[in-house]
């Protein structure tokens, strides 16, 4: 009897441990998702780093005058990618405001991942440099804003391409890049450091190198172009810069340009505030790959973009919020911490250029800055690709081999 | 009469015995064999979060494991993890090994260097990553300076294609060997001294008595540590996926990364099924020689 007792006990202290677990549900998610106290909680997903930081500081007037309370999840680029599709398969979504790259508008849109933010009545205005909405919208209906303007640059040692011969003005095509990045390498630095520790660092690296020659990878129809003369040419260019330097990490990379230690690389505005006293600073590409050579546009977007997803608790409020963030003097006001509006407003304002004087540089280089391919396989894509090229550039191919397998697995990729 | 009693209890107890197991099974075919099952139905569907959202998931058959075991990146991943393990384990036990027997011979501050040699163990995987990359940056990294002022030559570790597998190796070893002499340091505890006192008398040098006396009396705790530190290494994902995304040149692409990268990043789950029932099956037979000693 005691026996059976004993046995009744365990299995309802199970059972009662078991709903305590998994009955957490309706109750909490509305007190969290909704109001307490009067003030509503909102919640906003963002790639961490100055991305995040120059909104988090936006962040306090809007919470008083709208009384609410925002929680600020700053994530990793990978990490961001993937919590905001697990995010979108629950009903009850946990973000009201999420931060999205370009190249990941097509996947996201396919399967419902976004609001439709014109119906949410926002809509993008003139002031916003026009190549960087080109992905923003889907059947005239705006679903993303571009915040942030990320555009690969040319960062540059001068010292080290001022002993070359050189200085950051004179730099016309990708001969003069290849040139300084020899010579900077008989004067005993590195010349070119290239990301390696990733495949989509590794391609987005060699993108504007790419776009130089004349290249893309892929066609109009969407279908890939990798095994062309115009892409043979861009990697043996890229060959003869990577064998004057390294593959280095972001940090590394910075620091080895700022310190002289290296020459040139491919990065970003949001890496490094150069200033006139500063050892290296960032010019645009000019897309020619000889000085004769007819100009590409030749910069590729980094944008970082608003975005709202379906299942937002508070749509019409993060509506608000993103309407707010995208305000001309909001945005302003978040130069002086690092922020990279795409907007003329900021851009070519004369106070803020007269302080921080490579918005020019990036302005230009957001005008003619071109999106990673907006298809929903660039996932796939930038693997496969990025590992060929990690063998070509380790040796483990040659280039032509390299290409014509990274061609033959994604022609693969996209007829599935 | 009696028989019938004997059947009674018998089944009582039975039945007990079942009431008492069941919370347990309960709880194990939820957490465990649930995941298990939906990952092997998983397998052989097409299965992509979010492409399930608006075109559902259809069947494949054995699409996945096809694709999976006919890639060539999936066999060199598959290839670098055996390695990876095999050299791990190698080293793992043997400097392990080594310590536990050190701090076992000393006198004096055995809980001082117990503690000492067990930091590396304690710190979390991202955090020793992160130590070695700044110690082993091509740009300010304190190896890279104390070689330069030894006039020796230097390596962009994490992107050389001749450093980058080593120097995870070296990573693995420097973390996970003490975890090796904690379970081997306490087996040396349990080893009955009288064994040690009658060796000696009988003649026996330090090398017999390790190999006739230690090694036979923790033989259970050293199969057990090559086991766990098996199993553990086979699943390296986290060293690999911070200090260099498999490559370069899929160089220390480990099959947990190659699932990453083709699987899971690009949500493709049914893809990344397949690879990890293919991965849980090679573990299976890596472990099978332990478990099936452990049954006997």
């Amino acid at each position: 009897m005691k026996k059976k007792v004993l046995a009744v006990l365990l299995a309802g202290t199970m059972v009662f441990s078991m709903a305590a677990c998994g009955g957490g549900s309706k109750g909490e998610d509305s007190a969290e998702g909704g109001s307490d106290g009067g003030t509503t909680q909102m919640s906003i997903v963002l790639r961490g780093g100055v991305y995040a930081d120059v909104i988090k500081e936006c962040l306090p007037a809007f919470e008083e005058e709208h009384n609410v309370t925002i929680d600020v999840q700053e994530l990793s680029e990978d990490d961001l990618h993937t919590s905001i599709a697990l995010n979108a398969t629950s009903g009850d979504g946990a973000y009201d405001l999420c931060m999205v790259d370009g190249s990941w508008m097509a996947e996201f849109t396919e399967s419902g991942v976004l609001a439709n933010l014109s119906e949410l009545g926002y809509e993008l205005d003139d002031d916003i440099i026009e190549a960087t909405t080109s992905i923003c919208y889907v059947d005239d209906s705006v679903y993303l804003a571009p915040y942030y303007g990320n555009v690969t640059v040319l960062m540059l040692n001068k010292a080290n391409v001022e002993e070359a011969g050189y200085s950051a003005d004179t730099i016309q095509s990708m001969d003069d890049i290849i040139k300084i990045c020899q010579q900077a390498q008989a004067n005993g630095k590195l010349g070119f450091l290239y990301r390696g520790d990733s495949q989509n660092n590794l391609v987005v690296d060699f993108m504007p190198i790419l776009l130089s020659y004349g290249g893309w990878v892929v066609d109009e129809n969407n279908q890939p172009t990798v095994n062309t003369p115009e892409f043979t040419e861009a990697m043996n260019a890229y060959m003869e810069l990577v064998k004057t330097g390294e593959a280095q990490v972001k940090d590394d990379l910075v620091a080895s340009i700022d310190s002289g230690a290296a020459t040139m690389g491919i990065g970003w505005p949001g890496w490094y505030t150069p200033t006139e006293d500063s050892a290296a600073d960032y010019i645009a590409l000019s897309g020619k790959a000889t000085a004769d050579a007819e100009a590409n546009n030749a910069n590729v977007y980094g944008i970082w973009c608003l975005g709202i997803p379906s299942n937002s608790p508070n749509s019409e409020l993060a509506a608000e919020l993103l309407t707010y963030l995208m305000d001309p003097e909001v945005q302003r006001g978040t130069v002086e911490s690092g922020g990279v509006p795409c907007r003329y407003s900021s851009l070519q304002d004369e106070e803020v250029l007269a302080t921080y004087p490579q918005y020019e540089v990036v302005c230009q280089a957001l005008e003619s800055g071109v999106y990673r391919p907006v298809i929903s396989q660039w996932t796939q894509f930038y693997t496969t690709l990025g590992t060929e090229m990690d063998n070509i550039i380790n040796g483990a191919k040659t280039v032509e081999q390299g290409l014509a397998d990274a061609q033959t697995e994604l022609e693969e990729l996209m007829a599935e | 009469m009696k028989k019938r009693k004997n059947n009674n209890a018998e089944a009582q107890v039975k039945r007990f015995s079942i009431g008492m197991a069941s919370p347990a099974i309960i709880v194990l075919a939820i957490m465990t064999a649930y995941p298990l099952i939906f990952t092997l139905v998983y397998s052989f569907s097409d299965y992509n979060l979010l492409k399930a959202m608006s075109q559902g998931v259809e069947a494949t058959g054995l699409k996945n494991y096809i694709d999976l075991l006919s890639d060539s990146y999936f066999q060199q991943s598959v290839w670098n993890t055996v390695k990876f393990t095999i050299l791990t384990v190698i080293f793992e036990m043997l400097v392990g090994f080594a310590m536990a027997l050190f701090v076992n011979s000393l006198r004096k501050g055995q809980k001082a260097m117990r503690t000492l040699l067990l930091l590396p163990y304690l710190l979390p995987t991202v955090t020793v990553a992160m130590i070695w990359r700044m110690m082993l940056s091509p740009n300010y990294g304190i190896v890279n300076q104390v070689m330069e002022s030894l006039h020796l030559p230097v390596y962009n570790w994490f992107s050389d294609i001749h450093t980058a597998f080593g120097m995870l190796v070296l990573i693995d070893v420097w973390q996970s060997a003490p975890f090796v002499f904690l379970l081997l340091y306490a087996a040396l505890q349990s080893v009955p001294q009288g064994q040690y006192e009658a060796a000696r008398m009988d003649g026996a040098n330090s090398i017999k008595i390790l190999f006739y006396v230690t090694i036979p009396n923790i033989k259970k705790s050293l199969a057990l540590c090559a086991l766990l530190r098996t199993i553990d290494s086979f699943r390296l994902f986290d060293k690999v996926n911070l200090l260099t995304g498999g490559g370069p040149a899929n160089s220390t692409s480990t099959i947990t990364q190659y699932l990453y990268n083709y699987g899971i990043q690009s949500f493709d789950f049914g893809f990344g099924s397949a690879g990890a029932i293919v991965m849980t099956v090679i573990v299976l037979i890596l472990s099978s020689f332990y478990i099936r000693r452990a049954i006997k």
